[in-house]
């Protein structure tokens, strides 16, 4: 008898696939075991090859429907082609990257098959053939665990970055499986231009200098300023800091549900309440530089300066020139 | 034309606590209030009402019948009446049994040109509800729209940004659409207008009302079931200090950076 | 089910507090530095309905009585008093236009009450706190009043552009008029630099020979004291309010701070002398609270309320004072620096032992009104 079915929804990413894809793969394996075979759902043009691209990550099978309209196709379109292929294989558990394309089209394909989505997944696990998703809710201050007992496929999307891509051995069975593309002629793609992503809100940016009570001066603003932008990185503040005229919520990290997780976070005199910690834990690398050598900031930093705020910050836009 | 925006009431803080005893979720105390992202949506609505003479704007929403504090706040904004479904078959349901009865209260409405959500809630923080109802409808959808126009008699065009792409999409009516929060400023309800949105219509519908398959409401219609709840820990790692003067540890900081290929 | 009422006022606070979260606060330690309310400041508040939050429906107003609207501005002031004072004295002026003015006159004026702030005007150079000591005259020509006088320290005065004036119309007899800055005669003076309140301006009108009807006359000739001291009384429960919203301010800012910091390794929380402080500092809130709202239920139910309204502004002024005081204290330095907001509360809630009678005056009124049970 053959192993029940883990999917990864393969997503592409302008010409490449999507990394949330690869990291999806790695962890379906290590969920998979022996138990589950871990098959990958490709949909692209009959020109593109993005397969040699996911083998790499070492799925137990790379599963291609071709058709030169999905590049450009809409999410009712992607979700019928899926559909087509579940009502085939009969998978066991579907895996989306909760990206906006993954979250678009989930619940779409959810909604037809009459089945369980869990959204934005923090962690994944089986106990036997019932996947337990853990999902955050109330802006990441409380976490769920959540579980779709009676139906199949089990669904879930997984928040980017969550897991870690690992390259792995084994040579992937590439196979074709042919669908019928419906399309929706209600709706159409008429442009697509690729973006440079450039950090709107403390929550886009990948570096950031977050400033708090002890980091308030107007002295220490202005070389924080310099600083983010040696880093090409932008300021966030804690709570206390949005009394101050010049910040608003939208630059607050924590609490209201500005959840970040930035490559580097660089702290100035915070102390760290829980829903800071919570707020900003995810980042790469944390510093953290406060006067107070017992601030709990210093329990979730890689780096720590017990000194002051304006004097490190001096130090340090010194060196960088 | 009509326009429809789901909306959905939330806790007013995401401060919530787990109850000690129970595990559970302790929302004592806490007030309701509408989503913020759905004020977005009804913003959106209210923007093509004020370009157009002919459009009006109603809102739907699924809950207790405190909902309807959040539908008077949408009609203080503007919005023209409220439809609430409130009936206890329709308690502890996930998104697809949501899906399912504001899809079939919307196809009682019968005749909305557009349908139009917040990105997500901010208490499950799903964005799922919207696209499920597209499907039920049969309609097409356009999600996480960043800006929206009418671009003719029956068809709007919206641009959609995805993690590497500006999309510009054509959707003939009707449509189902979902809209980022930084498609704009949603407009304050003013003293006035929150008087007089006590004499708008609030249509309130229970189970009877309208057409539904029992096996599909409620917690029995979910096939989601929430088994643990906590609450998360601050992750600690192991710290390794910057020492000496400001100088020194500038220098030792700079270095680990590279390292890390930071800078 | 929530009466309509209730359901309303709910809403209504939900949105200030909304609006004050997002649009006040973020300017309430600039409009201290710079003496104003920011560009585009009031255009924003006036285009959201606050002018009107207390005008009748009738005449284009949301309606709302006079305890949520007190409780409106208890909430405004905890982003910024000045905005609060500003609404405060456009309202007391609403109030006696309405308590006083002729239908003529309330539909002729009243409309515009949502988009122009009106003031109320008694002061001069020559009398403040004594009525009769003011040189500004109404003096009858055909069938005409003929306006004289100069009038100043007028909350909102420059802001404004419709005044009520107290004027003699005879040696020993006063009476308001009501002119718009739009009457020939009319223009401003110099705006006062106050230490407080500074985003809302306090300034001075000139009126040289300005005509006005019959119609433009509040009440009956005489009525000047009367309608004086009614608009005391409104604005003193308004104050109360205010200064509640300050007190609150200054709460937060405290128990923040206590909450986060440390003397040595002891937290601010677990020492008595920050206990002592910050139970002072919400007793002195709460007791304000209290006097204002019972002064606005009294008024809302149409039995008096000047001695309560005096309580309220007599206590809660000298009561924020203390309060930002010891507020000061608990944050030290930072209490005493002015990147911070105490010292400006301190100085904002200051303004009010003065404004709309002295607390010395407030005393006397209380005192007068207890000898008289």
């Amino acid at each position: 008898m053959s192993k029940p079915e883990l999917w990864v929804i393969a997503e592409r990413r302008l010409d490449h696939v999507e990394p949330t894809t690869q990291q999806l793969i790695t962890k379906a394996k290590g969920l998979a075991g022996d138990h589950f075979s871990v098959v990958t759902i490709l949909l692209e043009a009959t020109t593109d090859h993005l397969e040699d691209e996911l083998s790499v990550y070492g799925p137990d099978e790379i599963r291609i429907a071709r058709d030169d309209r999905f590049p450009t196709a809409t999410d009712a379109e992607l979700a019928d082609a899926i559909k087509q292929l579940v009502d085939q294989y009969q998978p066991n558990s579907i895996l989306f990257g909760a990206t906006i394309t993954g979250r678009s089209i989930a619940p779409r394909l959810q909604a037809k098959l009459q089945t369980g989505l869990t959204a934005d997944c923090l962690d994944l696990r089986f106990d036997d053939e019932t996947l337990v998703a853990t999902k955050p809710s109330y802006g990441d201050n409380i976490m769920c665990e959540i579980i779709c007992p009676d139906h199949r496929p089990q669904m879930a999307t997984v928040r980017p970055n969550t897991f870690v891509a690992a390259p792995a051995a084994g040579a992937a069975t590439v196979t074709d499986s042919p669908v019928t593309f419906h399309p929706v002629d209600r709706l159409h793609v008429t442009a697509a231009t690729p973006v440079v992503n450039t950090a709107t809100t403390v929550g886009d940016a990948s570096r950031v200098v977050a400033l708090g009570r002890g980091a308030a001066s107007a002295a220490t603003i202005d070389s924080a300023t310099k600083l983010a932008e040696k880093l090409g990185g932008r300021i966030g503040v804690s709570r206390p800091l949005t009394d101050q005229p010049r910040f608003t919520h939208d630059d607050q990290i924590g609490q209201s549900g500005n959840t970040i997780h930035p490559e580097l976070i660089v702290n100035f005199g915070i102390s760290g309440a829980v829903q800071y910690l919570v707020g900003m834990q995810d980042s790469q690398t944390i510093v953290a530089v406060n006067a107070d050598e017992n601030a709990p900031i210093f329990d979730v930093a890689d780096y720590g300066y017990v000194g002051d705020a304006q004097a490190f910050m001096t130090a340090l836009l010194a060196q960088f020139n | 034309m009509k326009i429809v925006v789901c909306i959905k009431q939330v806790p007013e803080t995401n401060d919530v606590k787990i109850d000690p005893v129970t595990h559970n979720l302790d929302r004592r105390g806490l007030a309701g209030v509408m989503n913020p992202f759905d004020k977005n949506a009804i913003e959106l609505a209210l923007t093509l009402k004020d370009s157009r003479d002919d459009v009006q704007v109603a809102l739907l929403t699924m809950g207790p019948d405190d909902y309807a504090e959040s539908l008077r706040e949408g009609m203080a904004m503007g919005a023209d009446e409220g439809y609430l479904l409130s009936d206890r078959a329709f308690a502890g349901a996930d998104t697809l049994a949501t899906g399912y009865v504001i899809a079939q209260a919307l196809k009682k409405i019968g005749d909305a040109d557009l349908i139009l959500f917040g990105r997500q809630a901010v208490d499950a923080d799903t964005g799922q509800v919207g696209p499920i109802v597209a499907e039920f409808l049969h309609q097409p959808q356009i999600t996480y729209a960043a800006s929206l126009r009418l671009s003719g008699a029956n068809e709007v065009t919206a641009e959609r940004l995805l993690e590497d792409t500006k999309q510009t999409l054509v959707a003939q009516l009707p449509a189902v659409v979902s809209v980022r929060s930084e498609l704009n400023t949603p407009r304050y309800p003013t003293p006035r207008n929150i008087q007089l949105s006590f004499a708008k219509p609030l249509t309130v519908w229970h189970h009877d009302d309208l057409d539904l398959d029992d096996s599909r409401l409620g917690q029995a219609g979910s096939p989601t079931i929430v088994t643990k709840v906590y609450a998360p820990e601050p992750v600690k790692r192991e710290l390794t200090p910057l020492t000496g003067t400001p100088s020194d540890a500038a220098s030792q900081l700079i270095t680990a950076l590279k390292n890390r290929q930071l800078i | 089910m929530p009466s309509t009422t209730a359901a309303a006022e709910k809403l209504l606070l939900q949105m200030v507090d909304d609006y004050t979260q997002r649009e006040i606060s973020p300017q309430d330690m600039a409009m201290d530095a710079a003496g104003d309310f920011p560009e585009g400041f009031l255009a924003k508040l006036t285009e959201t309905g606050f002018l009107g939050i207390m005008l009748p429906q009738e005449f284009g107003g949301a309606g709302f009585g006079p305890e949520v609207t007190a409780t409106v501005l208890n909430h405004i002031a905890r982003g910024n008093a000045s905005t609060a004072v500003t609404l405060e004295g456009h309202f007391k002026t609403i109030d006696q236009i309405l308590k006083f003015g002729t239908p003529a006159l309330q539909k002729q004026l009243l409309p515009s009450a949502t988009e122009r702030i009106f003031a109320f005007s008694m002061t001069e150079a020559s009398g403040g706190s004594n009525p009769m000591g003011i040189s500004s005259t109404a003096t009858r020509e055909g069938n005409h009043w003929v306006l004289n006088g100069d009038k100043i320290m007028i909350t909102n005065g420059g802001l404004a552009e419709v005044y009520c004036v107290l004027v003699k119309t005879a040696p020993h007899e006063l009476s308001v008029f009501v002119v718009d800055q739009d009457m020939p005669g009319f223009s401003f003076g110099k705006r006062e630099d106050f230490i407080g309140l500074r985003g809302t301006p306090v300034g001075e009108i000139v009126m040289d020979h300005i005509i006005v009807d019959d119609d433009h006359l509040l009440g009956k000739v005489g009525d000047g004291g009367l309608i004086g001291d009614s608009a005391h009384d409104d604005a003193r429960i308004l104050m109360g309010a205010v200064l509640t919203g300050i007190m609150e301010h200054e709460l937060k800012i405290a128990t923040d701070y206590a909450k986060e910091r440390k003397a040595g390794n002891t937290p601010l929380t677990d020492l008595q002398v920050t206990h002592r402080k910050v139970a002072d500092i919400a007793l002195r809130k709460e007791t304000t609270k209290l006097l204002y709202q019972r002064a606005a239920q009294l008024k809302a139910a149409g039995q008096p309320y000047s001695e309560e309204a005096a309580m309220a502004k007599a206590h809660g002024s000298r009561a924020a004072v203390s309060a930002g005081d010891d507020t000061l204290q608990i944050l030290a330095g930072y209490g005493y620096s002015r990147e911070y907001p105490v010292e400006h509360l301190i100085r904002d809630a200051r303004a009010m032992e003065i404004a709309e009678g002295t607390v010395e005056k407030m005393r006397s009124a209380i005192a007068t009104a207890e000898f008289n049970k």
